[in-house]
């Protein structure tokens, strides 16, 4: 989220208000602080791929901390976690659901990029002394975030938050380049992206069940938020939509499945018709607001959370196409 | 993917912002003890007349996608255009409220003028137009927003410094003026050292015609980061346009000339 995040609120006043009703009502206490189930529900979507699904809900709501498909593969030795949820108390139900599969060691904690609804739980595995790891510009995204994070996300850490929570990868991946970890006779293939979807997007290729952990580089209903490049985003979903074989995809958000092309197509048609009309709108010199107006989208209807993101993807493109 | 906030107690912490922000909202309000001074300093006990859409209006998403570039516009109505002379933007919560004072030539039909601007915390923005016969016009508009100033460099930081995009409308009534700054506000922290960014932007842009100046703008630290000025006339622009930008502290120099294509060399 970094920067997204400072420019942060896309929410109305009224909106504001409205949740902060319902929280004080009560409704917070469905949300992490309330009581807890003892670990969190996932799926085996492939031998020894765990997947959670994190809940299609507003940025705002109660339940936040739960938004992002979070999950684990084991290996014969050890255990690699991909991504630990939006809070600490997240990451620690991650934690137990690990427990009720595997009593392998998790040896690895792999965050497929910066934003908090898949990094703020990695303080929950901290205890394992994992390697922790990511895309070689996770570590400074994480260190422009850390204050937001710490001004915003406080409720998420642990108390009393502190910077030492927001946990920095060990094992970087360098941009363009795969690195692969071994679990004990199962291989991760770990590849980091030029900026796309943010500047550190890294994917996570399991070769014994050929699933393709995609991050944020995939949205499956949600709509698509842009916090790297637009133009590299389309150009990383043409490369992640050649990888051969793939029998099974985890987006970052929404369900899992076992059509890449698929998973793909919707996100790319919106990302596409956006370069082309911000980019119509600026040669024609309209400012961002008259492009907000002016452009159509004919397919927004099945795009989840459209209000909340796509003026702010507009705001992105616009600055990123001013300059081409 | 994220943003947003929730938690019991953050929320009901922003439930009291939100009602504080709204009193605050009230441009009458004593709450709002910036534009009081600025008014009583800049126009004294004169009249400033609010009423009337059709006259002048300002427009800014009141949640603005991005706080450190948050697009503003001011319209003026026919009745207006043509009679402006000066424009104030005041953005009462920032850090330096006056965002830019821009002068425009007697006469030049000014039907709309844009910005982008840095929101620092939940504000009123607003634009008075002092008329040539001496009446204030004011509008205003309230914009929800946070961290603008402070908002650290963005993704499409870089380039030639003062490098100027210029994009016509097909029917040369408006045009749109990129330059390549980093506008650092003073309020901005480099996330890799730590330290505080020094301030650096541009201070004064002027758009001169045959050598007249069409208008003559007083900027600052609320400008965004890489900013745009769009004039849209009533009457087509005339070309060729000189635009002179000057930054502090460096008293750099940019200039750059807009020459019409659809009738290059002809005017």
């Amino acid at each position: 989220m970094d920067r997204a995040g400072v420019r942060g609120h896309p929410l109305g006043v009224l909106r504001v208000l409205g949740a902060a009703l319902l929280a004080l009502a009560g409704a917070g206490a469905a949300s992490a602080a309330g009581p807890a189930p003892a670990a969190l529900e996932v799926r085996e979507i492939a031998r020894g791929v765990f997947v959670h699904q994190g809940r299609p809900l507003p940025l705002d709501a109660p339940g936040h901390q739960d938004i992002a498909n979070i999950g684990f593969i084991v290996g014969a030795r050890c255990v690699a976690v991909i991504d630990t949820g939006g809070s600490v108390s997240v990451g620690r139900l991650l934690h137990a659901a690990v427990r009720a599969h595997t009593s392998l060691p998790v040896c690895y904690v792999i965050d497929t990029h910066v934003h908090v609804d898949h990094v703020l739980g990695n303080f929950a595995f901290a205890a394992d002394a994992p390697q922790f790891a990511g895309h070689e510009r996770l570590g400074a995204a994480l260190a422009r975030s850390r204050e937001f994070f710490l001004a915003t996300y406080a409720a998420d850490l642990e108390p009393p938050a502190a910077a030492a929570q927001i946990v920095a990868p060990q094992l970087t991946v360098p941009t363009g380049t795969d690195v692969e970890v071994d679990l004990g006779g199962r291989r991760l293939r770990l590849h980091a992206w030029p900026p796309a979807h943010t500047d550190c997007d890294l994917t996570v290729l399991d070769e014994a069940t050929h699933t393709l952990w995609t991050g944020d580089l995939v949205f499956v209903g949600r709509t698509p938020a842009l916090d790297g490049s637009l133009r590299g985003w389309l150009a990383a979903l043409d490369a992640l939509g050649r990888t051969a074989g793939v029998h099974h995809v985890v987006p970052g958000h929404g369900a899992p499945g076992d059509d890449l092309a698929g998973a793909i197509a919707p996100e790319r048609e919106y990302l596409a018709s956006l370069l082309t009309q911000v980019r119509a709108q600026i040669a024609a010199g309209h400012t961002e607001q008259e492009a907000l107006r002016q452009m159509q989208f004919p397919r927004r209807d099945r795009w989840l959370l459209w209000d909340e993101v796509h003026p702010r993807n507009v705001s992105r493109a616009y600055r990123e196409l001013e300059w081409e | 993917m994220a943003t947003g906030s929730s938690a019991p107690a953050r929320l009901a912490a922003a439930l009291l912002a939100v009602l504080a922000g709204s009193a605050a909202a009230d441009g009458q309000s004593p709450a709002n003890g910036a534009w009081q001074n600025m008014r009583s300093h800049l126009y004294g006990t004169r009249d400033i007349s609010e009423s009337g859409d059709e006259l002048m209006s300002i427009e800014a998403p009141g949640s603005t996608p991005d706080p450190s570039a948050t697009p503003v516009t001011v319209h003026f109505g026919g009745a207006l255009a043509g009679q402006v002379k000066r424009v104030r933007l005041i953005i009462d919560n920032n850090p330096s409220p006056l965002a830019a004072t821009i002068e425009l030539k007697p006469g030049l039909p000014l039907e709309a003028l844009d910005l982008r601007v840095r929101i620092d915390r939940f504000t009123s923005v607003r634009a008075i137009a002092e008329t040539t016969d001496g009446r204030l016009e004011m509008r205003s508009t309230w914009v929800n927003a946070s961290g603008g100033c402070s908002a650290p460099p963005g993704a499409a930081q870089g380039g030639t410094l003062g490098e100027v995009r210029f994009r016509p409308s097909a029917d040369e009534h408006s045009l749109l003026v990129s330059i390549r700054h980093p506008n650092n506000s003073g309020f901005q922290i480099d996330p890799k050292s730590g330290d505080p960014i020094p301030p650096h932007f541009i201070a004064r842009v002027r758009l001169l015609a045959a050598g007249t100046v069409l208008m003559d703008a007083e900027t600052g630290i609320s400008l965004s980061e890489n900013p745009t000025l769009r004039i849209l006339s009533r009457e087509r622009l005339p070309s060729p346009l000189t635009l002179e930008a000057t930054d502090i502290p460096s008293q750099q120099l940019f200039t750059a000339v807009w020459t019409a294509p659809a009738s290059a060399g002809t005017r």
